[in-house]
């Protein structure tokens, strides 16, 4: 799969957060897409339809938990991943859909080039489900 | 004296005597010069000394040489004021221990006209050590949650930069299709500009923002250790030999030969033999372990040893939890340093050395992660012991 096939969308309230990723992923290839808040990502992911979603865990508004079951819900065919500042364990919820201890990203990730391949790997998984 | 009154004198006589010898805190009196007049049976059960060891002896024979001046005011004061005063310092015991002491003297003129002071003196030391570990917790608990607080809001702003700084390289290179679009939009060649770059250092200046990013992005995540909570992940293990590799695993570290050569110290090991297996996260453990010991081999290291380095580490059951000592014969530390020493960012060493959180964070692995306890014992000049207590029934 080249990275032009891959959609992917990133949740995160920080404006610069989402310039930096969107920046170096955009340089590889892939066709991203950001939303501020889990709100205004539930209402474009179905058109979207991205093989995979990065989020943020705290989000002004609905979190980044209730927001990936949410959004599982109508896209189950994405990879969600869950991209947090502070030690995190995921949930029962995540869990039930697939996510594991793998698909959480320590924020500040020190080399993007690391997302990448872990986008590249999910969005392969995903495929296969 | 009449024998009626003679019987009645010594009645009285017994019952004041009785009184004070068998009182559980110490009675004393100290004449202007500071020597002990009187000292009642309870400095030998409390002390260890014998009574004849204190009369005729100064009191600064017993007391802690930093607070001797402390006890001196009070006494000069008593005296002045013509007024009852406290004062609580530390006392010698025959065990070779100090015993945190509250003494309150009042000054008193004897039947023979002399002025002496008087007083009463208990023992504090569990008292002040309870307050101790109350205080600590209190102030780890609000230092911490002001640590992962800031932790959680620097972490976005360096990720920025960090990332950022990798989009500039990025941008620059000549891999990437749509960077040689646009220099070609705006007629430049990117092997040029590249060529420019090198010359006046910038790719150095952005790869030190990197690093110099990476290194606050470290720090910053060790503060979270103090956002946890409980454990998970922990495993029944041999702590003894958890131990021998954590020795092992000193004698390596590359920071520690930098400064220090870890096989010039005597490593004694004294485990206890009856140890069950200890719930703990292994990792974790070790770094509190490797921190305490990098810690101890430092400081015998900063400082002019007149006795061969020496680092003891013990075990032993006590109360259902497993007590972990790690002991030095380096230089010490004084009150407030002991007092302070777990607070993230303080740290007695040079900038740059040390960021002071190896400490600290080892409080929060014990403390929080697994629910432990972690103490500190030390006499400036003779060395340091530090306690891990680790609960025996744990979550794994």
């Amino acid at each position: 799969m080249h990275n032009a096939d891959i959609r992917v969308l990133l949740v995160d309230d920080e404006e610069i957060i989402r310039d930096c990723i969107t920046a170096y992923l955009e340089d590889e290839g892939f066709i991203v897409q950001s939303a501020a808040s889990a709100e205004e990502a539930l209402e474009t992911i179905a058109a979207i339809r991205p093989a995979v979603c990065i989020s943020d865990l705290r989000l002004t508004g609905m979190n980044g938990e209730r927001f990936i079951v949410k959004a599982h819900s109508l896209c189950p065919a994405t990879v969600y991943l869950l991209h947090t500042g502070t030690l995190y364990s995921l949930s029962d919820e995540l869990r039930e859909i697939g996510m594991t201890a793998d698909d959480v990203l320590l924020k500040p990730i020190h080399d993007l080039s690391k997302l990448v391949n872990k986008i590249k790997q999910s969005a392969a998984a995903g495929r296969t489900v | 004296m009449s024998a009626k009154s003679a019987e009645i004198f010594f009645k009285s006589e017994s019952r004041y005597r009785t009184l004070v010898e068998n009182s559980c805190d110490i009675i004393f009196s100290l004449d202007t010069e500071g020597n002990f007049t009187f000292v009642s049976h309870a400095w030998k059960t409390v002390l260890g000394h014998d009574r004849g060891d204190a009369v005729g002896h100064n009191f600064r024979k017993f007391i802690h040489p930093e607070d001797i001046p402390r006890y001196e005011t009070s006494i000069m004061t008593a005296l002045q004021t013509n007024s009852a005063q406290e004062v609580t310092y530390r006392i010698h015991h025959a065990d070779g221990s100090w015993r945190w002491h509250t003494s309150r003297g009042t000054p008193h003129v004897d039947e023979n006209g002399v002025l002496t002071v008087i007083g009463m003196a208990y023992d504090v030391t569990e008292r002040l050590r309870i307050e101790e570990i109350m205080t600590q917790t209190e102030k780890m608990i609000m230092i911490s949650g002001m640590a992962a607080g800031m932790a959680h809001e620097i972490n976005n702003p360096l990720g920025a930069i960090l990332q950022h700084a990798q989009n500039i390289e990025r941008r620059v290179s000549t891999g990437i299709p749509a960077n040689l679009k646009a220099a070609a939009e705006v007629g430049v060649d990117l092997d040029l500009v590249r060529a420019y770059l090198q010359k006046r250092g910038i790719f150095d200046f952005i790869g030190h923002i990197r690093t110099a990013g990476m290194r606050a992005s470290v720090i910053i995540s060790n503060m979270l250790y103090f956002s946890r909570r409980s454990e998970s992940g922990a495993e029944y293990i041999d702590l003894s030999a958890l131990l021998d590799r954590v020795l092992e695993l000193a004698g390596t570290d590359y920071h520690l030969k930098k400064k220090y050569d870890f096989r010039r110290i005597d490593l004694q090991r004294d485990y206890a033999a009856d140890l069950p297996l200890v719930p703990l996260v292994v990792a974790e453990l070790e770094q509190v372990l490797l921190n305490i010991i990098h810690n101890a081999a430092q400081a015998m290291a900063g400082a002019a040893m007149r006795r061969e380095p020496r680092i003891t580490l013990r075990t032993r059951l006590s109360e259902g939890m497993v007590l972990i000592e790690i002991e030095d014969n380096g230089p010490g530390m004084d009150e407030a340093t002991r007092l302070r020493i777990f607070e993230p960012f303080f740290s007695t060493k040079e900038v740059g050395v040390s960021t002071g959180l190896g400490l600290s964070v080892a409080y929060a692995i014990v403390t929080k992660g697994h629910r432990g306890a972690i103490e500190v014992q030390s006499r400036p000049g003779e060395g340091s012991c530090f306690t891990v207590k680790l609960p025996l029934q744990g979550k794994a």
